[in-house]
């Protein structure tokens, strides 16, 4: 189906079943609430046909373009159907799982995802490795059953709804940097795993800490051979910087034409806002470029941390802008509204810290697009 | 244009980009059939001239062809045109009566012609009004960019119906072109100055390390290309949906970088990028005055916002 068809059959069919996708609290609601609702978003998708379109048919796909299912997580998020951070993670572990994992492995697992069935999360950041990414040390050897893993890990999105982790292990020696980490599928019902929330600033407990004490993970649950680790965390970047960042700029769109709405008369001045409208757009124009390369083959590589620089600088400037406009609400109001512009215009302080803080992309940007060195 | 016709074209532009520049860009232009590149495919025209002329500091009558094509006329008439006066967007031509008060800039070329082409409204007509250029105070701007050698024309003629021409084309449309040309131009320009400063950012030493390894001087610079990005992407949306909107946010998205990318560069080029020693005056000259022309980005970004305020509705944006 071309995107065209697409967008047409897609947009009717919401238009038609908005009442049964819309989520039944107010505000942001409870992140119990939150996952249930993404849940029941993807499973009707999955079963109406549209989130099976732009993934491969040997995982339970109908084939076609990523920009299809670049347009469902748009229209979804425009719609305020989803919250494109909890629904984008799909984005980013379905491709891994479909270019890493054994075939039979990913046909077994990627449908349940796709379908809202399961939650996966995804297990990289550790106390001691934040932005260096390359000294993680939580620790799989080779034992008769399957790698045994001990470690922790930290920031796991979800970790306490997910059935399943895409988790990155040293398995060199300390010193083998990138070289030396291998990724695995784990089930996180395993003997050995402790989840614990952490109460983030936003009111959320959407992050983790999971500890690892000899957790035991079949060999078939290697993605890619032993070692190739690096690859699969640098082979995942392109996804997260291209369909999830497109869906995230959705969000944004939508949340500063709610701000015209909900401004009082006089709040907002006119140059600050007109900045932030070019802004939001120039990031807007940068991602569906990068979204239409990745969806025609092209490689993506550093260019996409000015992406990344992008969703934040304006993410960041638009909630500026709210906190400036909506001040009663952000700072007093207790109504579900003004619950929810509070806690996104928390979260929005985070968009330069995950993902590659901002020093780090500027750092890329230095050495791989500038040609300064490696800085030292 | 396809692959390899327009690597061929992107080099004949690259070089007499970097050979010519005024009366002789001109010439050059003609000769490379531009004006048929214009006609036949403009973005490709307009992006590739204009970002090669920034890059070179060079000048032209390209943005009085973009009016021309885009109004209508044949494009080597665009040699003739006058502009709106720096910082201005309205047609240089008002009527008063039988009168035709002018107010403009026009190219260092027009005093060789021996007529100018006055655009104004009438009416829901747009019309060009051919004046004798001798009719015209034509007065060289020094200013802060003496390179571009513009004219402040202006003055007063009798409209008669012989020397009045409707045009095809309406201005508004030639305005969204014309930001479209400059914003290319102030791309190219703010490439100059990046690349200017990241070659002394690689070569200076102090403290025994080149400069560039300082984190302070690598983020200005990679905060630098993240702006002409966010321009450049900013121009692909404008191309798409052609809408006289995204002209204007191009425009100042380009013209508020070309700023940033000035005040970086400058930091870094430091003690050296202060004298006129250094090319790197030039282009941020040339920066300041383009981001002035046909509308400054605080007045655009201002007019974006009154008008969003108004109407409570975000514009429109090209789909995916």
């Amino acid at each position: 189906m071309d995107l065209e068809s697409f967008r047409a059959a897609l947009d009717t069919w919401l238009n038609d079943h908005e009442g049964s996708l819309a989520a039944s609290y107010e505000g942001t609601g409870t992140l119990d609430e939150q996952i249930d609702h993404v849940c029941t978003v993807k499973r009707l998708t999955f079963d109406a046909g549209f989130m099976r379109f732009g993934w491969p048919e040997h995982v339970g796909g109908f084939g076609g373009s990523p920009l299809l299912r670049a347009y469902l997580g748009e229209a979804l998020t425009a719609r305020d159907l989803v919250e494109p951070g909890l629904y984008s993670m799909t984005e980013v572990l379905a491709p891994t799982m479909i270019d890493y994992a054994a075939p039979e492995l990913a046909a077994a697992m990627v449908p349940a995802l796709l379908r809202g069935d399961e939650t996966w999360c995804q297990g990289f950041s550790e106390p001691g490795t934040g932005s260096n990414l390359a000294s993680l040390s939580c620790r799989a050897v080779r034992t008769d059953h399957g790698w045994r893993v001990t470690g922790q890990k930290v920031w796991t999105s979800l970790a306490q709804y997910a059935q399943r982790c895409v988790l990155l292990t040293r398995t060199g020696t300390p010193e083998s940097a990138h070289r030396g980490i291998t990724a695995l599928f784990a089930d996180m019902e395993s003997p050995g795993i402790t989840v614990r929330p952490i109460r983030a600033m936003h009111g959320s407990d959407e992050f983790c800490e999971v500890f690892f004490d000899d957790v035991i993970v079949p060999f078939d649950r290697t993605l890619g051979k032993e070692g190739d680790g690096w690859a699969v965390a640098m082979d995942l970047l392109p996804y997260e910087r291209s369909t999830s960042l497109w869906h995230r700029a959705a969000f944004l769109h939508r949340r500063l034409q709610e701000l015209l709405s909900a401004a009082p008369p006089g709040a907002l001045d006119p140059a600050r806002l007109g900045e932030i409208i070019q802004l939001l757009y120039a990031f807007r124009s940068r991602s569906r470029r990068t979204v239409h390369r990745m969806a025609s083959g092209g490689i993506l590589g550093p260019e996409t941390s000015i992406d990344k620089i992008l969703l934040a600088t304006s993410e960041q400037a638009i909630f500026d802008l709210v906190a400036d406009v909506l001040t009663a609400d952000v700072s007093c109001g207790d109504d579900p509204e003004s619950q929810r512009w509070r806690s996104e215009y928390l979260y929005s302080r985070a968009a330069s810290i995950y993902g590659g803080s901002a020093e780090i992309q500027r750092n890329i940007v230095a050495r791989r697009l500038l040609d300064l060195g490696n800085g030292q | 244009m396809d692959g390899e016709e327009y690597r061929q074209f992107e080099r004949t532009l690259t070089n007499a980009t970097a050979q010519h520049t005024g009366a002789a860009l001109d010439m050059a232009l003609d000769d490379l059939g531009w004006h048929d590149a214009l006609a036949a495919d403009p973005r490709t025209a307009i992006s590739l001239l204009c970002e090669l002329q920034g890059a070179a500091n060079a000048t032209s009558c390209a943005l009085g062809y973009v009016f021309a094509h885009a109004l209508g006329m044949a494009t080597n008439r665009g040699n003739g045109i006058v502009l709106p006066p720096i910082g201005r967007w309205d047609p240089p031509g008002t009527v008063d009566g039988g009168d035709l008060a002018v107010q403009g800039i026009a190219n260092a070329s027009l005093a060789h012609e021996g007529s100018a082409l006055i655009v104004t409204t009438t009416g829901a007509r747009t019309v060009a009004v051919s004046v004798p250029t001798e009719s015209l105070a034509l007065q060289l701007v020094d200013g802060m960019d003496p390179d571009l050698m513009w004219y402040d024309a202006r003055g007063t003629s009798v409209l008669a119906d012989r020397n009045v021409e409707t045009l095809a084309g309406d201005w508004a449309s030639a305005v969204a072109l014309g930001r479209l040309a400059v914003a290319h131009e102030l791309v190219g320009t703010s490439r100059a100055m990046l690349e200017l400063a990241c070659a002394h950012a690689r070569s200076r030493i102090q403290f025994g390390r080149t400069i560039g390894s300082f984190q302070a001087v690598r983020h200005r610079l990679a905060e630098t290309l993240v702006g002409i990005e966010m321009a450049d992407a900013m121009l692909e949306a404008a191309w798409l949906d052609r809408l006289p909107k995204t002209a204007a946010m191009a425009k100042s998205v380009a013209g508020r970088q070309a700023r940033t990318t000035a005040r970086h560069c400058q930091q870094v080029l430091a003690g050296i990028g202060f004298t006129t020693e250094h090319p790197l005056h030039r282009y941020i000259r040339r920066s300041f005055v383009l981001d002035a022309l046909l509308g400054s980005t605080i007045s655009l970004t201002r007019a974006l916002g009154t008008e969003v305020i108004m109407t409570s509705e975000l514009p429109a944006l090209p789909l995916l």
